[in-house]
């Protein structure tokens, strides 16, 4: 009950969880960076929030760079460049 | 070389990684064709301007960049709207505590990346995401995290690019939750 009064005045989840994005790009102030600290502290589903957070980012950076994996077929690849020497007329 | 030359060279070595990057961020084939075109039609007539300073793909995938920037922008004309509260009550406050489950994966991205099952999973879950939200998600780790800059190219404020990735990342650990670490117990 404690936990959630101090929430709701210093920083509630919805936005204690906007800051982590925040950070995680580090683009927070200092002053945003204490509040998320103390509510961290003081909130376990933030906390194991922020423990997902950070596996997911590891993952996404991962992932979301293999862009090989883009669905095309090579006789796609083939046409679009026949259509584009026509369209560049060269 | 003459200008004409290059650009057949060009067309032939770089359509496939441009295309396949323009599908990647804009999860369209269609709409990556047109992109990947308009990408080489402006090459084409700026070609004064590239003087060889840096690796033709380079350069061309700068242009790429912000031709999927203006695609987003002309799509998506007004600010995003993003709403919190399928995971959040009126007070601000988590409605569920799912997110309290272990994942029990500590240390181990790699060998989940490695497993078939999950990445099938994670494709689904991202695929889910709205495209208003996954196209700035893939350009803000393309491009290293630079917020400022994805929100300035798309136009959007700083502000909701947050709430987008925050929403976006959001909905990921629930559909992941529930599609894949709650069904390996």
């Amino acid at each position: 009950m404690v936990a959630k009064i101090i929430h709701l005045i210093f920083l509630p989840c919805s936005e204690a969880t906007l800051l982590m994005e925040k950070r995680n790009a580090g683009n927070i102030s200092s002053k945003e960076n204490r509040k998320l600290s103390m509510h961290l502290k003081i909130c376990k589903w933030c906390r194991a929030y922020k423990e997902k957070l950070e596996i997911l980012d590891e993952i996404l950076k991962r992932k979301l760079f293999n862009e090989e994996k883009s669905k095309i077929h090579d006789s796609e690849i083939q046409d679009f460049k026949e259509k584009m020497i026509k369209k560049l007329d060269i | 070389m003459t200008k004409n030359e290059v650009f057949k060279i060009w067309v032939e070595q770089h359509t496939e990684r441009l295309l396949k990057r323009a599908i990647y961020l804009l999860s369209d084939k269609g709409d990556a064709q047109d992109v990947v075109q308009e990408v080489f039609l402006s090459a084409f007539s700026s070609y004064e301007s590239f003087e060889g300073k840096s690796q033709p793909l380079t350069w061309l995938m700068t242009i790429l960049n912000r031709k999927v920037a203006d695609f987003y922008r002309k799509k998506y004309k007004s600010e995003p709207q993003i709403r919190l509260d399928h995971f959040f009550d009126e007070t601000g406050s988590w409605k569920n505590n799912d997110v309290l489950n272990d994942w029990n994966v500590s240390n181990k991205e790699t060998e989940l990346l490695d497993n078939n099952d999950f990445n099938k999973t994670l494709e689904d879950c991202i695929e889910d995401l709205p495209s208003r939200w996954m196209i700035p998600v893939k350009m803000y780790y393309l491009q290293e995290k630079k917020a400022p800059e994805v929100s300035q190219e798309l136009n959007i404020s700083t502000t909701n690019l947050w709430k987008i990735l925050q929403r976006s990342r959001m909905q990921l650990r629930e559909c992941l939750e529930f599609n894949w670490f709650t069904k390996q117990e």
